[in-house]
């Protein structure tokens, strides 16, 4: 297949926001379905309340239980369906959080400590364990390691004469990450999403680059960017080969 | 009752955030804007989890 180029516009480790160059866009879709729906995180499945006696039922909590992100190794360290118990075993008067959670396995752990699970009152107790189990985004929101993925065409601007000097004051409103004439990478929050800030003296004309995507990609903590990128790929990768393996005489 | 662990939207974890949200913006009187814009809960759907969230555990509380 064409050699693709990627350039990254902005990288920290639960946010990035690359460019794709020879891409399709059925194979920019694939992409990004594939690190909403394919790629795997430790979830909260399972849970044996003890004693409950906080003002929520038990299944309300298991939900949110399940909502919390755990940090989940890609290394090959678990299969489909592995299981790792948590435990959590708080009294009231105190609220329980995230972090409260005690795992079994040093590697997964609650990604964020600070999410309040329950409020407990004077007398109240929640001790629960709870089984998390490694799972897909295509089951249950609950795996998905991505959050808000999704692309856009890279947009070129290119200066094609003087702003008619009578011409209404009207913003021109561009998202996400334009080219301009000199190849530069922009992204338009630098000109408040308004072009007559970038050009004031110039009108400009903007088209999508064909095969040029600029991806957002956001995770919930589970692992980094990069983890879940990556992961995406190989996903895809991996179906490709098991397809080709398929139909092969 | 309590606040929400993930924005009900696009599955961004906000839960984390509302302590500090409620200090700030309900019981102290910073602007409500502001404080979402550090505390970098960006998207609009997010942002509504926090701003239109009231807590009910203290009314629930005394039915139990």
């Amino acid at each position: 297949m064409a050699d693709y180029d990627v350039t990254f516009i902005e990288r920290d480790d639960t946010e990035a926001r690359f460019l794709v160059r020879g891409v399709t866009p059925a194979f920019a879709n694939g992409i990004r379905r594939a690190m909403i729906a394919d790629v795997p995180t430790f979830s909260i499945d399972t849970v044996r309340f003890i004693e409950n006696s906080s003002v929520m039922f038990d299944e309300q909590l298991a939900l949110r239980l399940g909502l919390i992100p755990l940090t989940t190794p890609l290394g090959g360290e678990f299969d489909e369906d592995d299981t790792v118990t948590l435990a959590l075993d708080v009294e009231g008067p105190e609220t329980a959080y995230s972090g409260d959670l005690v795992s079994s396995d040093d590697m997964v752990q609650p990604a964020e400590e600070d999410v309040p699970i329950i409020d407990l009152k004077d007398g109240q107790r929640l001790e629960l364990e709870a089984d998390a189990v490694l799972g897909y985004g295509q089951d249950h929101a609950k795996h998905q390691g991505g959050v808000a993925v999704g692309y856009r065409h890279l947009q070129r601007v290119e200066v094609v004469g003087d702003r008619d000097e009578f011409r209404d004051d009207e913003p021109e409103i561009v998202r996400g990450v334009i080219e301009t004439e000199g190849g530069e990478l922009v992204p338009t929050e630098e000109f408040d999403n308004d072009l007559t800030e970038r050009y004031p003296d110039s009108e400009v004309e903007v088209h999508d680059v064909e095969n040029a995507f600029v991806f957002d990609v956001e995770t919930d903590g589970s692992f980094d960017v990069d983890t879940l990128v990556q992961a995406g790929i190989d996903s895809i990768r991996g179906r490709a080969e098991e397809l080709k393996e398929a139909v092969q005489l | 009752m309590m606040v929400p662990v993930r924005c009900f939207t696009c599955g961004n974890v906000i839960g984390g955030e509302w302590e500090e949200f409620k200090e700030r913006a309900r019981e102290g009187d910073e602007d409500p804007e502001e404080v979402l814009d550090e505390l970098g809960v960006e998207r609009h759907c997010c942002r509504r989890m926090l701003v239109s969230h009231e807590d009910l555990v203290d009314v629930v509380a005394p039915y139990q």
